[in-house]
């Protein structure tokens, strides 16, 4: 009996001890790169680096036209891809019983794994070649990676609002369409807000789209039909540059991006913690 | 007959024993008054106990009855068999009531003594209807035979013509009035009475047992 | 004489005939024909699967709304067929209310909003006759006075029994002529329960109501008619005190009597 104890008892705390090292193995790359992230980006980081815009070589500059071109295009994205997203997953989740919820369920997870740079070359080929590198380039492509994370989002969290919901709507003689916007659609609205969170976490960071959709820029936004600035593509671009000036840049926007998307991750998390109280 | 599958049913075989406890000692009580008075016997104090007794347990059967409907709330059929229980136990302490009358007659005033035979032979044998009457009701809270219940009307229906024509008999007759006059008319009184309760358990099993409610007297 | 009859005709409020009705390939409601009177309560008992929700369903349309069910027959309500060519069934649902097992206020929505949402999103825009309209719904569940002050609280913030008060009152405020009620206390406290049966009684002078009910007590204390439903078949129906003192059925009389299984 004793022994038997013992021998668990050995065997529990090496398992954690297992454990324990794996995570902190796996930690270890992650706090590197913040901790790189932090030190280098900190040091590009000044009153300039949020008012002025891209420097020539040797100059002082910031970011702001970045920021500004970032906002933009996300918001653009956003215009595009969230009605379509939060549509597409009214439809999945409240006409279920439509054959056509199938395939496009399918369709959405296929998109959702599509490779980000293969969407950045669909809109080169879409818009690009007509109206040349521009805004409206990389947020529709943007959009596209948007669409399938806001669809599966909306989708779930409509779920997640109880049948008895929709039926206490119906039964009071609301029509299907009102009981879905009205109602439905309330009940699942901090999941949906989630989503789109979520969505814009993700393309705040994609670079490779941009890169194929929005050409190079380095003045302030001056129209959507024309390239314009962004965080991510600056990061690829300063980086690989040889100017001093323009990889410190790097580090600082490589530093604002990562705040960015962790700002968003906390509202979202403020957001979701509602739904468990 | 019934299962025990149900809850109820323990505290409704408890009620048909009290009932049952009741009849045998409802029948003891009536058949030895009846005995004192025809053969001219003191049973006052003997009967006034078992018809105390009675009075304790019809007590008895309707405080269970009472908690059988606060604890379950019987319905249908569970509900007619204990609306009917009460009934029941109700005649049943008639009877005591009654045995204990006729006693009180034999003490207070005579038995048989002074009569002449055919109002004996009379007495004796409507009181062998009577008892044969309750004997019936007793054993129907057991077999709720409902053509024995039928029997029953059909016995009462004979002892109230013995009872009229009794009446009428002693009316033809010009005789005095004596204490057998006096005793024997009290006496057929009560058998009477004592039949007419014994078609209700009659009609009582009947209602338990169809539902209907019938009066069979 | 043929207005007498005619009066008989029109004091029920539903007339089913050959009513049936199927999940799939399962037929759960079997040749149901019953009259229901109207300004009364009609209890519906029976075994769980016996088709109880699922007659009340087929009365204001909700059946339908759950995919692969069917209805055959005719349901007329007020003498015409809810099943009818040309019959709306939201328009059925606005005359049909319908409250549910677990109380079901909306969630983010508030106490007043709880109420008046049927009537605003059935188009009436005139904010003191909503206002009017929520209070004296509130007030016939007995909820105004408790929630008066906080009428822009969450209806989720209220007790059980008050939520399906609020349930009811949110039916009551689109003005229904009917109130169909499946199992309206079942999960509630005894107290709240209480509550609820008086109601249901208070609300009987003005409204038809069909509740169905697992328990059986409550069909008794609280319901003029009851209907015994099994394996999707009416057994019997009648005035409840001959079914709960004298059922004329051997099944009814069985089920009342716990004797099933």
């Amino acid at each position: 009996m004793m022994d038997n104890y013992r021998i668990r008892k050995i065997k529990d705390r090496l398992m954690r001890i297992l454990l324990w090292s794996s995570l902190i193995i796996a930690m270890i790359p992650l706090f590197s790169i913040l901790l790189d992230v932090f030190i280098n980006g900190a040091r590009a980081i000044n009153i300039d680096f949020f008012l002025l815009p891209t420097p020539t070589v040797g100059e002082k500059g910031g970011i702001a036209n970045a920021i500004q071109g970032t906002l933009i295009t996300l918001g653009l994205a956003s215009i595009i891809g969230v009605p379509i997203g939060i549509m597409s997953g009214i439809f999945l989740s409240e006409y279920h019983d439509s054959k056509l919820s199938q395939p496009v369920r399918f369709i959405n997870d296929v998109l959702s794994g599509f490779p980000s740079i293969v969407v950045g070359i669909f809109g080169y080929v879409l818009i690009v070649s007509v109206i040349g590198f521009s805004v409206i380039a990389a947020a529709f492509s943007l959009a596209i990676i948007m669409i399938p994370i806001v669809t599966r989002t909306t989708e779930e969290s409509l779920r997640m609002v109880p049948v008895a919901i929709r039926e206490a709507a119906l039964a009071l003689g609301i029509r299907r369409w009102k009981t879905i916007i009205f109602i439905v659609l309330k009940g699942g609205r901090k999941g949906i807000v989630t989503g789109v969170l979520l969505a814009l976490a993700r393309i705040a960071g994609e670079s490779a789209p941009v890169l194929v959709t929005m050409g190079y820029w380095r003045w302030w936004f001056s129209g959507l039909n024309r390239p314009a600035s962004n965080l991510a593509l600056n990061i690829y671009l300063f980086a690989i540059s040889p100017f001093e000036n323009w990889r410190t840049l790097a580090w600082g926007s490589a530093l604002f991006l990562i705040l960015m998307i962790l700002g968003i991750s906390i509202l979202i998390r403020v957001l979701t913690r509602g739904k468990y109280e | 007959m019934m299962k025990m599958t149900r809850l109820i049913d323990a505290g409704l075989e408890q009620v048909k024993n009290i009932l049952l406890r009741m009849g045998n000692i409802a029948h003891e009580a009536i058949s030895t008054s009846l005995k004192g008075y025809i053969e001219g016997l003191s049973t006052y104090s003997e009967v006034q106990k078992i018809s105390d007794i009675l009075i304790i347990t019809e007590e008895e059967a309707n405080d269970k009855i009472f908690e059988l409907i606060a604890r379950f709330q019987p319905v249908a059929s569970d509900l007619r068999l204990l609306k009917s229980c009460m009934k029941i136990s109700y005649s049943l302490a008639r009877y005591g009531r009654y045995a204990l009358d006729i006693s009180q007659i034999y003490e207070k005033i005579d038995g048989l003594a002074l009569c002449e035979d055919w109002i004996r032979n009379h007495i004796i044998e409507m009181s062998e209807k009577v008892l044969k009457m309750i004997q019936i009701s007793v054993e129907l809270l057991n077999n709720r035979d409902i053509n024995e219940a039928r029997n029953l009307s059909e016995i009462e229906k004979q002892v109230d013509e013995m009872y009229f024509k009794y009446l009428d008999n002693l009316m033809d007759k010009p005789s005095t009035v004596n204490k057998c006059i006096i005793s024997s008319v009290l006496v057929v009184r009560y058998l009477e009475r004592i039949a007419d309760h014994a078609t209700y358990i009659g009609e009582s099993i009947f209602y338990i047992v169809t539902g209907e409610k019938i009066i069979l007297r | 004489m043929n207005r007498q009859k005619l009066e008989a005709e029109l004091s029920y409020k539903f007339e089913i005939e050959n009513l049936n009705a199927w999940f799939g390939s399962k037929q759960v409601l079997k040749n149901i024909n019953m009259k229901i009177k109207e300004k009364a309560i009609t209890a519906i008992i029976g075994p769980s699967g016996c088709g109880k929700t699922t007659l009340i369903r087929c009365l204001n349309r909700m059946h339908e709304t759950v995919p692969d069910a069917k209805v055959t027959g005719r349901v007329l309500f007020n003498g015409v067929d809810v099943y009818g060519r040309d019959i709306d069934p939201v328009q059925i649902r606005r005359k049909i209310g319908m409250i549910f097992q677990k109380p079901n206020p909306f969630p983010m929505m508030s106490i007043y909003d709880n109420v008046a949402i049927g009537l605003k999103l059935n188009g009436v825009k005139d904010k003191r006759k909503v206002d009017s309209i929520v209070e004296k719904s509130l007030r016939m569940v007995g909820l105004w006075d408790e929630v008066k002050d906080e009428l822009n609280k969450s209806g989720a913030s209220l007790s059980g029994g008050q939520q399906q008060r609020l349930c009811i009152a949110r039916a009551l405020a689109v003005e229904p002529e009917v109130l169909l009620m499946d199992e309206p206390t079942s999960a509630l406290d005894p107290i709240s329960s209480a509550k609820i049966e008086l109601l249901i009684r208070e609300l009987a002078e003005d409204y038809t109501i069909i509740i169905v009910t697992h328990n059986m007590q409550q069909a008794a204390r609280v319901s003029d008619y009851t209907a015994f439903l099994y394996l999707g078949e009416l057994i019997e129906y009648g005035p409840t005190r001959q079914i709960f003192e004298n059922p004329k059925n051997e099944l009814t009389e069985k089920y009342l009597t716990g004797g099933f299984g």
